[in-house]
């Protein structure tokens, strides 16, 4: 009888570890987006001259979101719940572009390319900030920007969008000082006069991501 | 050189040491100057890019000429030039001493270090180096005209086209020339009104013809002598002007008209030393081309006549010629506000605290530094640079993804100095070989928009 009984609670146990484990073992689902081409990075700056805008088309990295990732406006979930999302961004400083040689070089000399090459992103948090009805959530996304190997807290608003079955398209801007991350705005001496260039600047990004099977 | 046919017995120099300008602004002419771009930056650190590993083939005078310019181009590493000649070898290499001389040319494609190369052999042998040193890789600048035959041209042109991960810029130097786009913008911008029509010439004083040591040299040398290897002076010098026109008219022509002969160099030849051509273009615009080597009087020039005003180029330099009942425009009310210009015309400049911009003192243009040939091959080796690591870099965040390679090739168009493409290259050919058989034949051909399509 002793075995019997012994058998019978082992196999509850096991039932019901079994039962608990369902949800954990859901929970931890991931859906990992892997960068595809198609992305823009916009660096949009001022200056005493003019207002001028760098370019990038090169997003690189990836990004994991747990399966209940309310990347829709009909995902149930509520906006206390506590979201999960890996996310490493790397975007190589000589792809950024301003459409002029002259002004391409001194932005890699501002940003000692030669010995920074990437600018990295990290994320470390990432929770709903506002939600309209019918509409994708608004998201919050706290996390790590490296530039010219200076690491800084960042916060910035994000957005995802379904461009298809797989591809995921996710959208978000941020203000940034320059000098925070050690570069001295440019000021060249061209002509008669020095051109100032304005410490602020704001990055813009559509990031092109696809489901990887 | 004795034998340089490039020696001049004309009236340019001598119109070039009087001042034009200063005779021009006496008779109301504006003159409209672009600004002169800033060479150095005091106060910020610059990381120079790479300079772009090139190779010129072919080292006839207008090789040498690349060569020379190549080497005050700060983005220019000359690696290699070569010529199957030992002398125009020798001599072409002189402005390269670092640079390897090459006999064959294939040896410069099979360098892998070598990502560019100029190519500057007569037009007829064009077709077999420029498809080669696509498919090897290579970008490429051929000169202009493409080719001297249709068939040459086109399939110049289609290697180009499917070579999309290289540049292809024809040498229609003047679509990378600074003041040609500053022109550009007071035609589009309607500052002459409506096209009424347009005048180009060409005249020189010379032989065209090189002294050779033998039949086989002489064949080689003095290829544009010749009909089945030449295009004749509308093709080798006047598809410049002729493709300036279709920029500035913004379409190809439609129909041209040819004359030609032999009128002072009767040494054989039967390649005319004097034409004549109208081509029509849409909407009834034609432009009238002259060009000849017996005639010196005033040299090289493209008038464009509109209803409001004609704008006359004569080499760096072009002036307004306005109608009295034009309409005041935005630009006068600007150059206005300067209080430097005299009272019989407004001189238009960008950068107006150059009087010699002004036509006060006749500006000497720098050698190989200020030409159309420079910002020409500036903008190649630029472009070619560009591509090259955009390549690089697509490849190494994607891998291979022919579709998005593409994409993200084509949004770095706008990243490029201004440049002529293979499709520009190929309708200019076809404008000019046609013309020449129109010349040749004395007669009207109309231009079928099929030719100009590359299929």
């Amino acid at each position: 009888m002793k075995s019997k009984y012994t058998w019978m609670k082992r196999s509850l146990a096991a039932w019901l570890a079994l039962v608990l484990m369902v949800p954990l073992l859901q929970a931890e689902t991931w859906m990992r987006y892997q960068s595809r081409p198609g992305s823009k990075l916009k660096i949009e700056g001022t200056s005493t001259v003019h207002d001028w805008t760098v370019e990038g088309g090169i997003i690189s990295g990836f990004m994991e979101l747990e399966s209940n990732f309310p990347l829709d406006s009909t995902a149930a979930v509520p906006e206390s719940a506590k979201l999960n999302a890996k996310v490493e961004v790397v975007v190589p400083v000589k792809t950024l572009k301003s459409g002029k040689t002259l002004m391409d070089e001194v932005m890699m000399g501002a940003m000692n390319e030669e010995k920074f090459k990437q600018i990295q992103y990290k994320i470390e948090s990432i929770s709903i900030k506002t939600r309209k009805q019918g509409s994708a959530p608004e998201f919050e996304a706290k996390g790590s920007l490296t530039i010219c190997g200076v690491t800084r807290p960042n916060s910035m608003s994000v957005t995802f969008e379904k461009v298809s079955d797989t591809r995921l398209k996710v959208t978000g801007e941020t203000p940034l000082k320059m000098s925070d991350f050690g570069i001295t705005p440019p000021a060249p001496a061209i002509g008669l006069g020095l051109i100032k260039t304005s410490d602020d600047v704001k990055v813009v990004f559509e990031w092109i991501t696809a489901l990887r099977k | 050189m004795k034998n340089e046919p490039t020696a001049e017995l004309n009236r340019r120099s001598f119109l070039k040491g009087g001042s034009i300008s200063t005779l021009m602004s006496l008779i109301g002419a504006v003159e409209l100057k672009r600004e002169t771009p800033a060479q150095e930056i005091a106060g910020v650190t610059i990381q120079a890019e790479p300079k772009v590993n090139c190779a010129v083939i072919g080292l006839g005078s207008w090789g040498r000429e690349i060569v020379q310019t190549l080497s005050v181009l700060k983005d220019a590493n000359v690696m290699a030039v070569c010529d199957p000649y030992p002398s125009s070898l020798r001599r072409g290499g002189a402005a390269a001493p670092k640079a390897e001389k090459l006999e064959d040319y294939r040896k410069i494609l099979e360098n892998k270090d070598i990502k560019a190369v100029v190519l500057a052999t007569p037009s007829h042998k064009h077709r077999e180096i420029a498809i080669e040193a696509l498919s090897a890789g290579k970008h490429v600048y051929c000169e202009a005209p493409l080719a001297h035959t249709m068939e040459d041209a086109r399939a110049i042109a289609q290697a180009a086209r499917k070579a999309y991960k290289q540049v292809f810029q024809p040498g229609l130097q003047l679509r990378s020339d600074s003041q040609r786009h500053f022109l550009l913008g007071f035609i589009r911008a309607g500052a002459m009104g409506r096209p009424v029509m347009v005048r180009s010439q060409w005249h020189k004083k010379q032989s065209w013809r090189f002294a050779s040591p033998n039949l086989d040299r002489e064949r080689d040398l003095n290829w544009r002598l010749n009909r089945p290897t030449s295009s004749g002076l509308i093709g080798e010098i006047g598809i410049h002007q002729v493709d300036a026109t279709s920029w500035y008219l913004n379409g190809n022509p439609v129909a041209v008209t040819g004359f030609g002969a032999v009128h002072h160099w009767r040494d054989g030849r039967d390649v005319p030393d004097t034409v004549q051509a109208i081509f029509e273009y849409p909407n009834d615009v034609n432009l009238m081309y002259d060009a000849t080597l017996a005639n010196s009087f005033d040299s090289a020039m493209d008038i464009f006549y509109g209803t409001d005003s004609a704008i006359m180029v004569r080499e760096d330099k072009a002036w307004m010629f306005k109608e009295v009942d034009a309409p005041l425009l935005g630009w006068e009310v600007y150059a206005a506000k300067r209080s430097f210009y005299n009272e019989t015309g407004i001189a238009l400049v960008a950068n107006a605290t150059k009087l010699s911009a002004q036509g006060v003192a006749e500006q000497k243009a720098k050698d190989f530094t200020d030409t159309p040939l420079n910002s020409a091959l500036a903008a190649f080796l630029v472009n070619s640079r560009l591509m090259g690591t955009a390549v690089e870099d697509f490849v190494a965040n994607y891998g291979e993804d022919e579709e998005g390679l593409k994409e993200y090739l084509a949004d770095m168009e706008k990243n490029k100095n201004p440049a002529a493409g293979y499709r520009e290259g190929y309708e200019a050919a076809v404008s000019v070989i046609k013309a020449n058989e129109a010349i040749l034949g004395k007669r009207r051909i109309v231009l079928e928009p099929d030719w100009y399509d590359l299929g």
